[in-house]
């Protein structure tokens, strides 16, 4: 059949969407949105950051940016991301989760750690103690949370990546005592899994076991947590107790590179990530209680961070993947020393 | 004296024991109780934390649950915890007996046969994409009647692609399971029934506008086609308004649909339309020779159909009609081209006995049949007359005024006992009378009755 196309009639039309779309292309680029898939305790971080990235970035480029966030058990985010959770961008607890999303969901490359400074982790924090307003069961570190009648709140490795850093410093800090090996560690962490009687699912489900239900005598908690909890939770409730040794948790930070060029939104990812390095990045993470890796900002905040003798995952445990195979993968030492209901 | 203060020193230690005694056992209970107190406190206050969490598990475990359902409504279906993957089973079972009364001059044999015998599977597989798939086993025969992919992308645009039915009938829109009459009416002859193609539609105010444009292979009337035997396309389109969403025209709904194309058979395969009774028997066709098929009549040239269509449902009562134009060139061997226009209409009424909202789909009943809760059902009458007229200038060039009836008209009354969503029985009368047919006149009226029993989920 012949088709007969009235040219001379849609020239007009061709040519006024044209302008139009000339038209657009001159005025402010589209809106655009951003999902930030992190961990439990950076809900008020993100809040606040985004703000600012969002206002540096409609100065910087014209275009509005709108950042949700996602928060959970950062195992948990990681997997949700795998299933499916198109996230744009991940702030994840720790590297083996981001890993999982290179490896398993193919989302983004082996090498997205070296991508960014730092091992693409702004900034640090590490493990506290916090315990209740005159700390009624005399508790000044690691080996008292083992003993009898200590009742200790912590979340659930297996779900948290906050819980992990938990356990590992647990394990450090046997490690380290006098006559400390694998198998004193492993006793001591058994005996202080057994004064565990509620494994939330997150680092701020634990939080709010201990301090909103009131639960436990002591909480394993993010160092940021601990002073949120003391700053903004409960005035004058809580202490934290500075324990002889704990380890340097450093979360890292990702674009998702597949999503985020399904969705059109590489640059300004990558803008939000790079923005956290920034002085404005990194006073903001300062003001939530996360260390900075900028000297300058480090030092005008230092006094808001206890002082302690911290190892990392890499010296004591040889990487987070071979961390996760011995002491979290399923039937590690985790599952062999935690037995729910025993 | 040393003896003496020796006894003293002692009796004052012992009374002050005696003494104290209770406040330190009463202080030591105290302090037992405090502890105990604390301890059970933690104990009650773990336990409602465990509570809580493993509410939050069972939530998040429900939210990744696949949950599996079965209702009259939706038929089977399993669908995924995010409702973006669903596969859904649905079926049409309908069991008839026709009967023709007074039938000597054209004897039809009464008979109980399967009418349609439909499984039809549907899925959604992601935000957008939805899928159906319906064959027919009634009749003893097997045809496919509905393969199509929806793309929704909002409800204002949406492309189908496949096989479907084109939006031009009103009651050929219908689905077979709510039509209120066990066979649609005459004006149903000029309109398509299953072509393959693609269309755009659109939703816009929550139904109070819809359109639907497609093209598709162009099939004639009544047809039901599967592929095109010509390069030609037919272009149909469809606009619906239901201006009013509530009160007593809330379910008023006017409209009109309209198709155009080319349609050019042979006389070997003349790509035309034969008519049928209400009874389904055929009443008209065009000439054919067995003898001469040279001679057959066949399309040549435009094919048009407008459809001006309204409906109004309000409470138990429910009326919809029709008007159809068909307009057809059509030749035959040593003659001119001739663009005929057959017309058709009908115009249905329905009211519930008992009670129920009349709708374009079939109704639930407000109580399903249960004779040892003594409810009935719902109860259903019907009535409708219907007309198609053929074109004068078909006779006798392309159809024999001697066989042929010019024009049928029927009336029909019904009944339709709702037992339950899925349950229907359905029993009618049809009164057909037809304008010539016959060498003597007239062909003979029929007088058809059907019974169905319906089931559908």
């Amino acid at each position: 059949m012949r088709t007969r196309l009235t040219l001379t009639g849609s020239l007009p039309l061709v040519a006024l969407m044209a302008g139009a779309g000339v038209a657009m292309a001159q005025g402010s680029p589209k809106p655009v949105t951003l999902l930030n898939v992190s961990y439990d305790p950076t809900r008020e971080l993100y809040e606040d950051f985004n703000q600012q990235f969002a206002t540096y970035w409609k100065g910087k480029t014209g275009q509005e940016v709108t950042i949700r966030q996602s928060h959970g058990g950062s195992g948990k985010q990681a997997r949700s991301v795998i299933d499916g959770l198109e996230a744009d961008v991940v702030t994840l607890a720790l590297a083996y989760d981001i890993d999982q999303i290179a490896e398993k969901g193919g989302l983004l490359p082996a090498n997205w750690q070296s991508r960014l400074p730092n091992n693409s982790s702004p900034y640090t924090s590490t493990i506290v103690l916090l315990v209740r307003k005159g700390n009624p069961k005399g508790i000044k570190d690691w080996g008292d949370l083992a003993k009898s009648g200590v009742s200790v709140v912590t979340p659930n490795p297996k779900t948290s990546g906050g819980a992990r850093w938990n356990y590992l410093a647990a394990w450090a800090w046997a490690l380290r005592q006098p006559g400390g090996n694998e198998a004193t560690a492993r006793e001591f962490v058994t005996r202080l899994y057994k004064n565990v009687p509620v494994l939330d699912a997150g680092a701020r489900g634990a939080t709010t076991t201990f301090v909103e239900r009131g639960i436990g005598d002591v909480l394993i908690a993010w160092e940021n947590e601990a002073l949120l909890a003391i700053k903004e939770l409960g005035q004058g409730k809580f202490e934290i107790v500075a324990p002889s040794v704990s380890i340097l948790a450093e979360p890292p930070v990702a674009v998702v590179d597949k999503i985020a060029g399904k969705h059109g939104t590489k640059a300004v990812a990558q803008a939000y990530l790079e923005y956290l390095y920034t002085e404005t990045g990194q006073e903001i993470a300062a003001r939530h209680f996360y260390r900075p890796r900028l000297a300058s900002v480090a030092a005008k905040y230092d006094a808001q961070f206890p002082k302690l003798r911290l190892v990392t995952v890499d010296e004591v445990f040889g990487g987070w993947r071979k961390a996760h195979a011995t002491h979290f993968a399923d039937g590690a030492l985790f599952d062999q020393i935690y037995q729910p209901g025993r | 004296m040393r003896g003496v203060r020796y006894w003293t020193s002692s009796l004052i230690v012992m009374a002050g024991i005696v003494a104290w005694a209770p406040q330190i056992v009463a202080q030591q209970d105290s302090t037992s109780l405090e502890a105990r107190v604390n301890e059970l406190d933690q104990q009650v206050r773990i336990l409602q934390r465990l509570r809580e969490l493993a509410a939050d598990s069972a939530a998040a475990a429900a939210k990744d649950k696949v949950s599996a359902t079965a209702s009259s409504k939706d038929g089977f279906s399993i669908k995924s915890a995010d409702g973006k993957f669903a596969v859904r089973l649905k079926g049409l079972v309908q069991a008839d007996g026709r009967f023709y009364l007074s039938d000597s001059a054209v004897p039809v044999t009464n008979t109980f046969f399967i009418r349609r015998a439909r499984p039809i599977l549907e899925a959604t597989v992601g935000k957008y994409l939805e899928f159906r798939v319906q064959p027919d086993f009634g009749q003893g025969t097997t045809v496919l009647f509905d393969a199509y992919a929806d793309v929704k992308i909002a409800p204002a645009f949406a492309l189908r692609a496949g096989k479907f039915k084109p939006a031009v009938d009103l009651e050929r829109y219908q689905s077979a399971s709510d039509i209120v009459f066990a066979e649609r009416a005459l004006a149903t002859n000029l309109a398509p029934n299953r072509d393959v193609g693609l269309q755009l539609s659109g939703d816009l105010g929550s139904g109070a506008f819809t359109w639907q444009a497609g093209v598709f292979n162009g099939v004639p009337d009544l047809g039901n086609g599967d592929g095109d035997v010509s390069d030609a396309k037919d272009f149909a389109g469809r606009v619906f308004f239901q201006p009013f969403k509530t009160g007593t025209l809330g379910g008023l709904g006017v409209g009109v649909a309209g198709t155009t194309g080319l349609e050019r058979g042979t006389a070997a395969a003349p790509a035309l339309a034969s008519y049928r009774t209400p009874g389904q028997q055929t009443w008209f066709r065009y000439g054919s020779s067995t003898t001469t098929p040279a001679n057959n009549v066949f399309a040549d040239g435009r094919r048009a159909r407008l459809a001006p269509q309204a409906y109004l449902y309000t409470g138990p009562l429910g009326l919809h009609a029709e008007y159809i134009q068909s307009w057809q060139a059509v030749s035959r061997a040593g003659a001119a081209t001739v663009k005929l226009k057959h017309t058709a209409w009908q115009t249905t009424g329905s009211f519930f006995l008992t009670g129920e909202k009349n709708s374009f789909k079939s109704a639930a009943p407000k109580k399903a049949f249960d004779p040892k809760a003594g409810t009935f059902g719902a109860l259903e009458l019907a009535a409708r007359y219907s007309e198609l007229s053929i074109d004068d200038a078909t006779f006798p060039t392309f159809a024999s005024a001697a066989s042929t009836p010019s024009k049928a008209k029927a009336w029909a009354v019904g009944v339709n006992w709702y037992l339950a969503r899925a349950i229907k029985v359905v029993v009618d009368y049809e009164h057909a009378t037809f304008t010539g047919g016959t060498v003597a006149g007239d062909r003979e009226a029929e007088n058809f009755v059907v019974t169905r029993v319906q089931h559908s989920f």
